[in-house]
């Protein structure tokens, strides 16, 4: 991707279909950089049909950002983008998305780990946000979102709860940090021997952070990993990863996260969409996309 | 076969999909039995994939049948004569026809594509003595009075043998009727491919597949109008293009890969505009001729009009060549190569393709699947990534 002062600022849109939930973020951009974000909508799934929640989020998003999706230059999914394929002009696959995205809200970010409901993934990225390399979780959940919510919901704690709780742990219990379903009867050993609630979620964050630290370490992240997905709101799990990448004798990495590292995805591939708009035009390829989007001069 | 696509109620192309879908439902011999009710004594001949002369077939009354293996049912008794760095399509043969899944077939053609295929042939032959079984050695030399010769005496005694089982003698007559038929598939198979092309978004590859493999079991002029209904009812769908990019499949030309797999191509932003799917039915660039001796149009049309493909003879140099021509055509992006685990045609011609991308810059991505593969999420993740990479960084890498 290549910056272009000549870029008319647009509107464009991103849809990421997650398994939890359905992520919008509309961006004002020039090419897709130089922008900001107009809006952002999260809903959870819960169990709905998810086509008829993506047009939904969609819709609302347009609403809160005052717009017309006719408005719109290019409307992006992501994720399980299947579900959006009704009114989406183009699909880009997740890690793209996530890597455009974490740079964006974070420049300095060289890695991506974006934890997600059902897995997660290390993804090294340029400073154009091109992905160098990348490893994920592979069958097993013991690393993922959906793991977390299982457990406090077994536990009985709110999940915006589990954070704040992990941080006030003194003496964290050690759990399988290669099964969920191990974990969980750890989980469930403790509860019986009447480990603290505090305890039990450190212990928790503890093993998913030794699995994603592995991660990093395998794609040979360096500087700066935005943490991106849902997961990177839990501030338990972000400082047990940041504990352990600093004992784990590897390269220092500096973690960080950000309020819309949850919008990541859905934020990379809005702006994907307004390079990509862009660059159709340029080569006179408008015909590929028919979202039928305008350009706006110098907002 | 696994994860068909479906069509909405609502969609112009739902009456014609869901018809296509039974006429390939049990292995695609569903439409043998009807065809064998409405023929009394008719002959029912199956095939492998790749090219079989089925005009010859048509022309002497017999009902030509792709076979495509068995897609992903469990194989039990076929894994025991093949070894395990053999292809899956033998093996699935086997068992679909140990099975009985094969009864209505009176016999078997297996064209030459490998030495695989060839074997196949030969335990066919002693496992079901009374059936009828042919390997047809096609010409690989496609001078007229060396292969050319060659393949008329092979279509004369395949026809002669099937007359001897009770087809009809071979006519001149019946053979120009048969081209006459087979060139209306052509015209047909060749809207569907211009319709893919220029409005890709109202004809998905999943369903161009299905409804190609639908003439599987069906004589080629009510396959035409089967696929001439289908390019009809695709034209009046609404809906937008999309932004992905422009593929060409290279390489699943024997084995089937599984629906799941082409589906998950297309959701990870490859639009397949074109591919070498389905040769048995889709084998021959442009018509027969009409005019003139029918059996020498027919072998003809082998020599000079057959598509470039692994498992037929081609030039040092001009193989990589026919694949930047297809490219070029097809205005692709890039190139996927999808071959069958341990297809040795396919991959032992795939390092001269991917030479010839390289060389004129087109970008590609491979990989390998099995008919009975389930699980598509790393295919669907390299194809993203490639798709991607072409999109934005116009690179595979």
């Amino acid at each position: 991707m290549t910056m272009t002062n000549d870029a008319p600022w647009v509107y464009s849109a991103g849809i990421d279909i997650g398994a939890g939930a359905v992520k919008v973020v509309i961006t004002k951009s020039r090419g897709g950089e130089q922008g900001e974000i107009v809006t952002r909508v999260c809903e959870r799934i819960r169990r709905r049909n998810v086509y008829e929640l993506a047009e939904r989020v969609f819709d609302d998003a347009c609403k809160s950002a005052g717009l017309k999706p006719d408005k719109l230059v290019y409307v992006a999914s992501t994720g399980d983008g299947e579900a959006a394929e009704k009114f989406a002009t183009g699909h880009f696959y997740s890690m793209t998305t996530h890597a455009r995205g974490a740079l964006f809200l974070d420049n300095d970010a060289r890695a991506v780990l974006d934890i997600g409901a059902l897995h997660a993934r290390a993804i090294k990225i340029d400073d154009r946000s091109k992905v160098l390399n990348h490893r994920m979780t592979s069958q097993c959940a013991s690393g993922t979102g959906q793991f977390v919510e299982n457990i406090a919901r077994y536990l009985g704690v709110p999940l915006e709860d589990v954070g704040g709780l992990s941080l006030k742990a003194t003496a964290p219990e050690q759990v399988s940090g290669i099964c969920a379903v191990l974990a969980e009867t750890d989980v469930i050993n403790m509860v019986s021997r009447g480990v603290s609630t505090q305890d039990i979620l450190k212990g928790i964050h503890q093993s998913i952070a030794g699995r994603l630290g592995k991660l990093l370490r395998a794609i040979k992240a360096e500087h700066t990993v935005f943490v991106s997905g849902g997961m990177a709101l839990d501030e338990g799990m972000i400082t047990a990863l940041r504990e352990a990448l600093a004992t784990d004798r590897g390269v220092p990495l500096k973690v960080v996260a950000n309020a819309d590292s949850i919008f990541a995805g859905a934020l990379g591939a809005a702006l994907l969409g307004a390079y990509r708009r862009h660059q159709l035009d340029r080569r006179g390829g408008a015909a590929q996309t028919n979202s039928g989007g305008t350009h706006e001069r110098a907002a | 076969m696994t994860a068909e696509p479906t069509a909405p109620q609502n969609d112009p192309a739902a009456a014609v999909l869901k018809r296509a879908h039974a006429l390939t439902a049990d292995y695609g011999t569903a439409p043998v039995k009807a065809w064998k009710e409405k023929n009394q004594g008719g002959l029912a001949i199956g095939h492998m994939p790749i090219y079989t002369p089925r005009v010859l077939l048509e022309a002497i009354g017999v009902l030509p049948v792709a076979i495509y293996g068995a897609g992903d049912k469990d194989i039990i008794r076929g894994d025991s004569y093949f070894q395990s760095y053999i292809c899956h399509i033998p093996r699935s043969t086997i068992e679909l026809g140990l099975t009985g899944m094969l009864d209505s077939l009176d016999g078997m053609i297996f064209p030459a594509i490998c030495d695989v295929i060839r074997n196949l042939s030969g335990m066919w032959q002693m496992l079901f003595p009374k059936k009828w079984a042919a390997y047809l050695d096609l010409p690989q030399n496609f001078r007229p009075e060396v292969g050319g010769r060659f393949y008329k005496l092979e279509l004369k005694r395949m026809a002669r043998e099937l007359h001897e089982r009770g087809a009809k003698a071979l006519s001149d007559e019946g053979l120009r009727a048969a081209i006459k038929d087979e060139n209306l598939r052509r015209v047909a198979l060749d809207k569907l491919a211009a319709l893919r092309s220029d409005a890709s978004w109202r004809v998905p590859a999943s369903e161009a597949y299905l409804v190609t493999r639908a003439g599987g079991a069906i004589r080629a002029r009510e396959h035409a109008a089967l696929v001439e209904e289908y390019v009809a009812a695709a034209n009046k769908r609404s809906g937008q293009p999309k932004d992905n990019v422009r593929v060409v499949l290279v390489g699943s030309f024997c084995e089937q890969p599984p629906f799941g797999l082409i589906k998950s191509l297309e959701r990870a932003g490859c639009d397949i505009i074109s591919d070498d799917l389905q040769l048995g039915i889709d084998y021959m660039e442009g018509a027969i001729d009409e005019k003139g001796d029918p059996l020498d149009a027919l072998v003809d049309a082998f020599l000079h009009k057959g598509k470039a493909t692994a498992s037929r003879y081609i030039g040092e140099g001009r193989k990589g060549a026919a694949l930047l021509d297809q490219v070029k055509r097809a205005k692709a992006d890039g190139v996927i190569f999808a071959a069958a685990s341990f297809c040795d045609p396919a991959l032992l011609d795939q390092p001269m393709l991917e030479t010839a991308c390289e060389g004129a810059g087109i970008p590609f991505t491979s990989f390998k699947y099995a008919e009975n593969t389930g699980q598509f999420q790393v295919i669907r993740e390299q194809a993203g990534a490639f798709s991607d990479a072409v999109r934005l960084w116009e690179s595979a890498a």
